[in-house]
Formats: structure tokens, sequence, C-alpha cells
């Protein structure tokens, strides 16, 4: 998910750097419907759509779109824009006619300015409409008609503030020279900065990844998506975003598997971690990293095409715990090691042996007698006596 | 000081106590009679004889001071033929004492160790076939190389008979006053498979219990020793639970800290006893040996079993 539409604001409060703007725009709606519509204009990045979606959320109202890559020639307009200015919204109370990027209809629009100023007079909700450059001739009526906002660019201090939250938010610092150099670039667009700032935190070079504690969040949304979604292009990059070394992955996939996938689809997945497995050991023993495309390939789109539909619902991915299982189990099994070992050497057999057959000496080794014979230790003898 | 541990307080320490190899003992007793013995190679199954039969060789030889004289490896243990070359070398450096002008170093299940390994052995036991003579053992001979074999005279060891491991059993009924009944002896011999070690230490598993070596007694014992409650995984796979048949995959694994390849050659065996089609018993087999292959290659063990019990359970759906 690009970050400009994961950080979108939703609230007034988190529009940075436009507080003049909210202010007018609140007026406007007072207004209405004295005024019917409202131009919000400015360079591009500095918020106008956004600010938009925030009114709605705020006045809880619901938004009608049109955007530039929407027909607009007269029929067309209004075929689609008269219904949506006169009835009534279905779910919400209130209603947005939001017109995008006005400036982007020309004269291939045919009749199209004309005939959305008529629809404006006789609109029943509030009318906003956006544009990078009102000043252009052809918006002259337009312009009379309506109320006018300018949104200012933003300024470099603000971008840097808002970079700098995302970063946190993303677990992700990034060097102070580096964020300030992205602010300014941007030229007072904050989306061309997210872009900049996103694509940067995928290169990661600079990147230091920090707090452990929010990890697994990371693990569980790419688990989800794996799982559940569809497998697409961006399924292939999922992992890159995790912060996990690929072989913790694997242990996470291995875990949960069996909690979404069932028959079929459970053997795919399995043979498909199967053969992951298999290059990460070929990459091992061959020092030859191009494999690590088949592996995580296997590991991401691969476990994600084992399902035959998407699933919905929520699963609770657990933490694997194999891993610790075999650390406990190895510790538990030192003193047997050491044990058999003794045996081993005092009955002229190998360790492994000895190890095979532990089950039944084992009970031959309770004897006192025998565990002076084999000077056994006490931890060794209490391990023997318990069982 | 007699050992309490009955695999040593019983183990032979004469020629003529050895049960159930009497041709090779008759040969073997006449090259330690004449104080010069070629390089010996014993093969055959396990606990038929072959390391007490190296330790009589040794203890004839140099009587008390056979441990000084006397060098013991085991190939499966040693961390490599370098190890391996390492204390043989140490080993050789002083000479022997007493009258036999060598020493012997006996190699202990010799066909753990890989070609290349053995084929390094084989120039080490040149180097030092002046002050040393090995005796090597293994199982299987066929996993012996030719120059090694060439190099030895080799003794091919039989599994024991069941008169010869009830010889064994009688006296030490007799010695630590036990109640065998004649019933027992047989499940013992089955048991153990015609292993004399393993028959004695499950006899002294049971009589840890109690004196009277009843049949109940040594199958409890048994059922202890063997790869445990595969079938179980396996069925849970089959009713189509692949969360518990993991989980107790993982216990008993990890437990009994049974290898991979172990577990998965028990599976192999327990597919013939499935109530299952024998489309799917081909299927199934056909899985097991490629995740074996795969392990062995060395891929992770659990994650292969993991996908070997997804294919049971999709069986399980008669696919």
């Amino acid at each position: 998910m690009s970050w400009t539409e994961k950080y979108r604001p939703k609230r007034f409060s988190d529009v940075k750097g436009q507080d003049e703007a909210i202010a007018k725009i609140k007026i406007f709606l007072d207004n209405f419907p004295r005024t019917k519509a409202v131009i919000l204009h400015g360079p591009p990045g500095t918020g106008k759509t956004s600010l938009v979606y925030v009114l709605a959320r705020e006045t809880n109202s619901e938004i009608f779109e049109l955007n530039a890559s929407d027909l607009r020639n007269r029929d067309k307009l209004r075929e689609i824009l008269k219904p949506a200015m006169e009835q009534k919204s279905l779910f919400k109370e209130k209603k947005l006619i939001l017109v995008d990027e006005v400036d982007g209809i020309t004269a291939s629009d045919w009749g199209g300015l004309p005939e959305l100023l008529a629809l404006i007079l006789q609109t029943h909700y509030p009318v906003i409409i956006t544009a990078n450059d009102i000043w252009k001739k052809e918006l002259a009526a337009l312009r009379k008609k309506s109320d006018m906002i300018q949104l200012k660019e933003i300024s470099y201090k603000t971008i840097k503030e808002i970079l700098f939250g995302i970063l946190k938010k993303e677990n992700l610092v990034l060097e102070d020279k580096n964020l300030t150099k992205i602010a300014i670039n941007a030229k007072g667009d904050l989306r061309a900065a997210l872009n900049d700032l996103q694509a940067e935190a995928g290169i990661k070079s600079e990147m230091i990844e920090i707090a452990e504690r929010n990890k697994e969040v990371d693990i569980f949304n790419a688990l989800r998506m794996v799982f559940k979604g569809k497998p697409q292009e961006e399924t292939m990059r999922i992992f890159d975003s995790v912060n996990m070394p690929i072989d913790e992955i694997i242990l996470w996939i291995e875990e949960n598997i069996p909690a979404e996938y069932q028959g079929e689809e459970l053997a795919r997945a399995f043979e498909l971690l199967s053969r992951t497995d298999i290059f990460k050991k070929r990459i091992y023993r061959q020092q030859y990293w191009r494999f690590l495309v088949y592996e995580n390939f296997f590991l991401s789109y691969g476990i994600s095409s084992a399902k035959k539909n998407i699933k919905t619902g929520f699963t609770s991915y657990k933490k694997p715990n194999r891993i610790l299982k075999i650390w406990l189990n190895n510790q538990k099994n030192e003193k047997k090691k050491s044990i058999a070992g003794k045996y081993a050497s005092f009955v002229h057999i190998g360790e492994k042996r000895a190890m095979n057959e532990f089950p039944v000496i084992k009970n031959i080794l309770r004897n006192p007698e025998i565990q002076k014979e084999l000077k056994l230790s006490e931890e060794e003898i209490e391990f023997v006596e318990r069982g | 000081m007699v050992s309490e541990i009955w695999t040593e307080k019983y183990r032979p320490s004469r020629f003529s106590e050895l049960v159930g190899q009497d041709e090779i003992v008759k040969r073997v007793s006449s090259l330690a009679n004449s104080m010069n013995i070629p390089h010996l190679l014993f093969a055959g199954p396990a606990g038929t004889g072959k390391s007490t039969l190296a330790l009589i060789i040794v203890k004839e030889l140099y009587k008390d001071s056979w441990r000084e004289n006397y060098l013991e490896l085991n190939a499966s243990d040693e961390r490599g033929i370098n190890v391996v070359r390492e204390k043989v070398k140490n080993f050789a450096r002083t000479k022997s004492l007493g009258n036999v002008p060598f020493k012997i170093i006996f190699l202990d299940e010799a066909d753990a160790l890989t070609p290349e390994a053995q084929q390094a052995l084989r120039r080490t036991m040149e180097n030092y076939s002046g002050s040393c003579r090995f005796i090597l053992s293994c199982n299987y001979s066929s996993k012996v190389i030719d120059p090694i074999q060439s190099r030895c005279v080799v003794f091919r060891f039989k599994l024991l008979e069941k008169k010869d491991i009830e010889k064994v059993l009688r006296k030490i009924e007799e010695n630590e006053r036990l109640t065998i009944p004649q019933e027992s002896i047989e499940i013992l011999y089955e048991g153990s498979e015609g292993d004399c070690r393993k028959c004695i230490n499950i006899l002294q598993s049971t009589a840890s219990i109690s004196p009277v070596i009843s049949q109940d007694l040594i199958q409890t014992v048994l059922a202890s020793t063997k790869p445990r409650e595969i079938k179980v995984v396996l069925d849970y796979a089959l009713s189509g639970d692949f969360q518990n048949s993991r989980e107790k995959l993982f216990d008993i694994m990890l437990r009994d800290s049974i290898s991979g390849q172990d577990v998965v050659k028990a599976i192999q065996k327990e597919i013939w006893a499935l109530q299952i089609e024998p489309e799917i018993k081909v299927k199934l087999t056909e899985k097991t040996g490629e995740a074996e292959f795969r392990i062995v290659e060395g891929s992770d063990p659990f994650i292969q079993l993991q996908a070997l019990l997804a294919s049971f359970v999709l069986a399980g759906l008669g696919k």
C-alpha cells in the first residue's frame, strides 16, 4: 500500500499547514446554499482532495466524486451529475459533490464547463471543485459563481515533521540530513515527499530498524496478505517490508500454514515450503545467492497461491515455537548425552548406539552401584531417577 | 572389580566362553597363540561378539597390560577421519610394552566412515603397520572399500541362535538368582533379534523391576524401546487432524531424540500396516522416499516431515 494512501489525513487535526483553508471551507459549508460551490486551488500535493475527504468524514457526508478521468462532455455530465445533485444520499444525511481537477476540462469536453455552471445553480448539495491553476481564461465564469480557497504550498518544515511522524509509525529511522533533503526537494508537494520517502525506505540501505516490539505487527499483516489475499505481484515483495530475517519468516509460515489451509491446500503449501527450504539450503551449500529469488518466491507468492479462493475472517497467528522446543529439549538432552557417553565407553559401544538404546539402559542405570561405577554426577543421577 | 552392568559382568573374557561363533574362535585363537596377528575385519550384526572377541584377543596377548596396548575408537562418534588419524598417530608413537611387538587399534563401526575417509584410513593403516594392528568391525562388509578388505583377514559373524542366547541367559539366571520361564526366553530372544547385548540389557532392565522375569514384564520393557507412536502420528494425519499429528511428531522426535531420517524410516515401514488402497500406499511411499531423499540432501527434517504428513492428510481424503 502506498504511504500516500496509508497516511491520508482522517481528521482536520491531521491536515498540517492548511489551517486557513480549513477555516474557510467550514464557513463555506455553514453558508451553503448562499454560495453553491467552492474552488480549492493550489499546487499539486498540497492536500486539496484530502481536505475534501476529511471534510466529508468530519461532517458525516457522502462524497459523490467526478474527476478528470471521467468523460466530461455535456450529456455525460448531465447524465451523471444531475441525479447526484438532486437525489438524497442513501447512507448518510449529507452529501458533497466533488469535481476533482476541473482545470483538466479542455476543449475535448464539449460543452462541459457551461453545463457544470448550469448544474451548480440547481444543486441541492455543496459542490467542491479542485484545481491546480484556476486562473485559466476558460474558468473565469466558474470563478465568479464560486468561493475561492487557496491551499498554500506546505513548508518544508511541516513536511519534515509529517515524514518524521510516518517513519516513527513504520518503525524506521532515516538520517536527519536525508529527511531534510526529501522535504526540501518536494517543493511544498507532500505527496511527492511521501513517495520519495517510501522509495527511500524500500532501498533500506540508510534505514536502521528499531523497536523489536512492533516487529510482530508487521509479520502478522504479511501473513494475512499471503494466507488470505489473492496472489499478486505485491505478494512477492511482501516479506521485503517485514523487519525480520527470511529464516525466521519461514518459521512463522511453517507454524501457521495449518491455521489457514486444509486438505489439498495444506499439502500444496507444505510442498512449496519444502521447496523454499531446499533452495535455502542450496544457497548455503553453493553460496549462489540468486537462488534467493526462488526461495522468496515460493515462500510468498507460492504459498499464497496454494489456496483455491481468497480467505476472509480473522485468524490469530501463532508465534513459531519449534526452535524454542528444540532448544529446551537439547538442554535436557545434554545430560542424556553425557550419561550415554560415560556408559558407551564403559561397555565398548558407540555413543550413538547408547543414545538409541537409552530407554532400556535407563532402567539399568537406576542401580546405585552402577551409578557409582560410571561416576555419574548428582544431576545425571537425578535425570536417570526422574524417569 | 566386577561391574554391575551385566553386559560387562558377563562379557566372555576367554575364547572358550564366546558363544555361537565356533569357527571364528578356532581360527582367531590360533592366530593369537602365534603372537602375530594380521589386520582383522569383523563383519556381522550388532551384539554377536565382535567387540568381545577383539577384547579377548588383546587380553590373551597382553595379559594385565592390555589397557596400555589397546586403543578403542568408534567411527560413528569421532568427528571425521582426521580425529581418528590424530588419535591413531598419538597412540602409535610409543612402542608396545611386553613381548608383543605391536599394539592393537580397534575401530568399531568402520562402515560408518565415508569411502573417502576409508581411503585415508587405509593410508593410516599402512603407515603404522609396523607398530600397530587394526581390528575393524562393521555391520556390512560391503560398505568397507575393497582395498581395506584386501588388507584384512575377514571374519563374518553369524546372528546368534536361540540356543546360544539361552546359554547366556541361563548363566545369568543362576548367578543373579532370577527365574526365567521358557516362554520368557522366547520373548527375550525375539525382542532382541539375535543381539546378545540387547538381550542382556532387556533382561537386566526387567530384573530391576522383579527377579521373576515374566512375559508381561518383558513386554512392558520392550514397548519402551521401540520408536513409539509413529502410528498415532499417521492416524491423526489420515483423519485430517494435521495440528495434532504434527504436535505428536515433534514430541516423539524431541523426547526420544530420534533423527528425521529414523522417523521417515519408521513411517515407511508403517505404511504397510495402514488400511488404505494399494494405489495410495504407492503414492505415500513415493512421497516418503522423496522426503527421505530431501532430508539426506540436507533439507530441514521438520519441514520435510510436515510436508509428508500433509500428504497423509490428502491420502486420508482418498486423494
